[in-house]
């Protein structure tokens, strides 16, 4: 944990930094009405002094309390796949079209996950597609028919 | 508008909504690992297209009973299906073991009427009186209000302060972007057109509250499922009424005033009634061993807060918990702003959700004590299945809102950042608090000192900027007052 709160607060700082410096481009405070770039920067200044704070509580943190946050084992690994088949299923989906791509997600998805026979993975990935394209596209009026395929 | 009132909500479309919210909601709130603001954010795209009304009551419904389904994981599989029901597992639990399970839902679907219709009550009396008083709020008071909002972070960030101010205050950041609404000049939009109208909240909640808690289901999606037990004698006995009739209204009291709370959601009404029950109790000591008043107290707690959460939100358009944040979402999506003016305006909406949520309680109960098993059932659908189908869900629901893939996007980014802040114990609820509130903070405070030209005297001008100002600082110092005032007496 005492990584982690380290990497926290400083992702954090290094928010607040940036934040500063593009707040103070903007137009200055006009007759003691706060400009657009005041607010911004009293929170990155909380954020700062917040991310201060961690840090040095993280440092007193006796090592008997600290604990191991598992960012390597098999099971996080396929949670770091998983996000990685949804990138690639969000930025190939207005290109082919929402029944191919989410079928075929689906179907890879739960033969992955259940190891059910292909024929069985295929229907529920399809019916269950079919089913949001026809209660979002028809019933909801949400236009689903996108992308070069269908 | 009584006649409008009832004729709005006792229509067939109406109640058949709510039902199948009430159903939709407890088989969510049953399967651990999907929470009750998981569900409504789940659902929220679906209002979309529908009328306020049905919209609003179909999400009311998916809350109510997904924080009751909770409960039925926890009693059958000591694993809470929501983190309200974390609680009623060490009572809930010693009765499965006991092959009293049936018995121990019986408690569970009881006592969660019990404490849901209360807070309706609550609901009911005090809205209306806090709208009216809430009338006389401008700039500075609602400004001041927002700030006694955000402090609510302190106190809710337990041992982690420093990390919910963060994530409190990441929220309020994303706030910032589009074009500021006093002066019109375009903040952190980057020269991205799709920034220029601001950070669609809902996505980011989708992605915060649903896509991260899929992640962190894919990391035991190998895990066996757990086998259910059958249950029989799930009405209660006359003496399990009597303790449920004896806690259940107390508890439900002090749910509804936790829920009133900005922040605090139905997870700390569980656990400070079922903490209140055993301090008052004659046999403190049976308190984990399978009583009746150790289901009874936390789960009429929980669904006590589901109505007092819609108080600050409906009267003020501050969220009491996450679940009221997104009804906040599907107001707004419906045009309409959260707020006293609601009252005044769209009186039959807000009474139409009054009643609408009391036969929500209603439906908890028939549900509960007529379909138990068909719930327990639910408990074996894999999740090898249902995790890619939340992730559709997901993905369909962000899509929707603008039919804009920017937003599916956001809502993919925000469930990778909320996956790794879970793992970091970073709370992501401070997020949505920062999210609602920041906005409503700095519009109200340019728009008094526009009032005042520069004058920060407008903060002090009133006896209502005074109270809140007060109970600011007692929620900001009174953490670290009392941790000195223990240390003190441990010394």
């Amino acid at each position: 944990m005492k990584k982690a709160n380290f990497v926290v607060s400083g992702i954090f700082a290094a928010f607040a930094l940036a934040i500063i410096i593009i707040a103070k481009g903007y137009p200055p405070s006009n007759h003691g009405v706060p400009g657009p770039g005041m607010f911004p920067i009293i929170i990155a200044v909380l954020i700062l002094v917040s991310a201060l704070v961690l840090f040095i509580k993280t440092l007193k943190m006796p090592v008997t309390s600290d604990t191991k946050i598992d960012l390597k084992s098999r099971s996080i690994l396929n949670v770091y796949i998983s996000m990685g088949g949804l990138i690639l299923y969000t930025a190939l989906l207005p290109t082919i079209g929402f029944v191919t791509s989410t079928s075929v997600m689906l179907s890879l998805y739960i033969k992955w996950f259940s190891h059910r026979p292909w024929w069985k993975t295929i229907l529920i990935a399809v019916l269950f597609t079919l089913g949001i394209y026809l209660l979002f596209g028809t019933v909801l009026n949400v236009p689903m028919r996108f992308g070069i395929i269908f | 508008m009584l006649v409008e009132v009832l004729s709005s909500v006792f229509n067939l479309q109406i109640v058949f909504f709510i039902i199948v919210g009430v159903f939709t909601g407890i088989c969510i709130g049953a399967l651990p690992g999907l929470t009750a603001t998981m569900g409504v954010a789940l659902v929220l795209p679906l209002t979309f297209g529908m009328d306020a009304i049905p919209g609003i009551l179909l999400l009311i419904g998916v809350y109510v009973g997904a924080i009751y389904g909770g409960s039925i994981s926890a009693i059958l599989l000591r694993t809470p299906g929501t983190p309200a029901a974390a609680a009623t597992i060490l009572d809930g639990y010693e009765f499965s073991k006991r092959g009293e399970s049936g018995r121990a839902l019986g408690i569970s679907t009881v006592s969660s009427f019990v404490g849901g219709v209360v807070s309706v009550i609550a609901l009911w009396l005090i809205s209306p009186q806090l709208a009216k008083l809430a009338l006389r709020f401008s700039a500075p008071e609602f400004f001041l209000l927002a700030i006694f909002g955000l402090s609510i972070i302190a106190s809710i960030s337990g041992n982690s302060l420093s990390k919910g101010v963060l994530c409190g205050a990441l929220g309020i950041t994303l706030s910032f972007i589009g074009i500021d609404s006093i002066t019109g000049y375009p903040r952190f939009v980057f020269n991205n057109i799709n920034l220029l109208s601001g950070m669609s909240f809902i996505p980011v909640m989708i992605g915060l509250f649903a896509m991260s808690q899929a992640f962190t289901t894919i990391e035991t999606i190998f895990t066996p499922d757990q086998v259910t037990q059958k249950i029989s004698k799930v009405w209660p006995s006359k003496s399990d009424w009597k303790v449920i009739m004896r806690q259940g209204p107390i508890s439900g009291v002090i749910g509804t005033i936790i829920g009133i709370i900005p922040g605090a959601g139905a997870e700390i009404g569980a656990f400070v009634s079922y903490g209140q029950a055993k301090k008052t109790s004659r046999h403190p000591e049976l308190f984990g061993t399978g009583i009746p008043e150790g289901i009874a107290a936390p789960e009429a707690g929980n669904n006590g807060v589901t109505g007092g959460a819609l108080i600050p939100m409906l009267t003020m358009g501050v969220p009491g918990d996450a679940v009221a944040a997104i009804l906040i979402g599907a107001l707004t999506v419906q045009g309409l702003q959260p707020g006293p003016l609601l009252f005044t305006e769209h009186t039959t909406l807000v009474y139409s959700i009054f009643l609408g949520m009391f036969i929500a309680n209603i439906t908890v109960l028939v549900l509960g004590l007529s379909s138990l098993k068909l719930f327990v059932k639910v408990l074996s659908v894999p999740k090898s299945i249902l995790t890619p189908m939340i992730f559709v869900l997901c993905v369909v629901g962000s899509y929707a809102i603008n039919t804009n893939f920017f937003d599916v996007g956001v809502m993919l980014f925000f469930g990778i950042v909320g996956y790794f802040m879970q793992k970091a114990d970073v709370s992501v609820s401070p997020a949505v608090l920062g999210l609602i509130l920041g906005p409503m903070a700095e519009s109200n405070f340019r728009r008094a000192l526009l009032m005042s030209e520069g004058s920060y005297s407008i903060f002090f001008s009133s006896p209502i900027a005074w109270i809140f100002l007060l109970l600011t600082i007692v929620t900001l110092l009174g953490p670290t007052i009392g941790e000195m005032a223990r240390k003190k007496r441990q010394s």
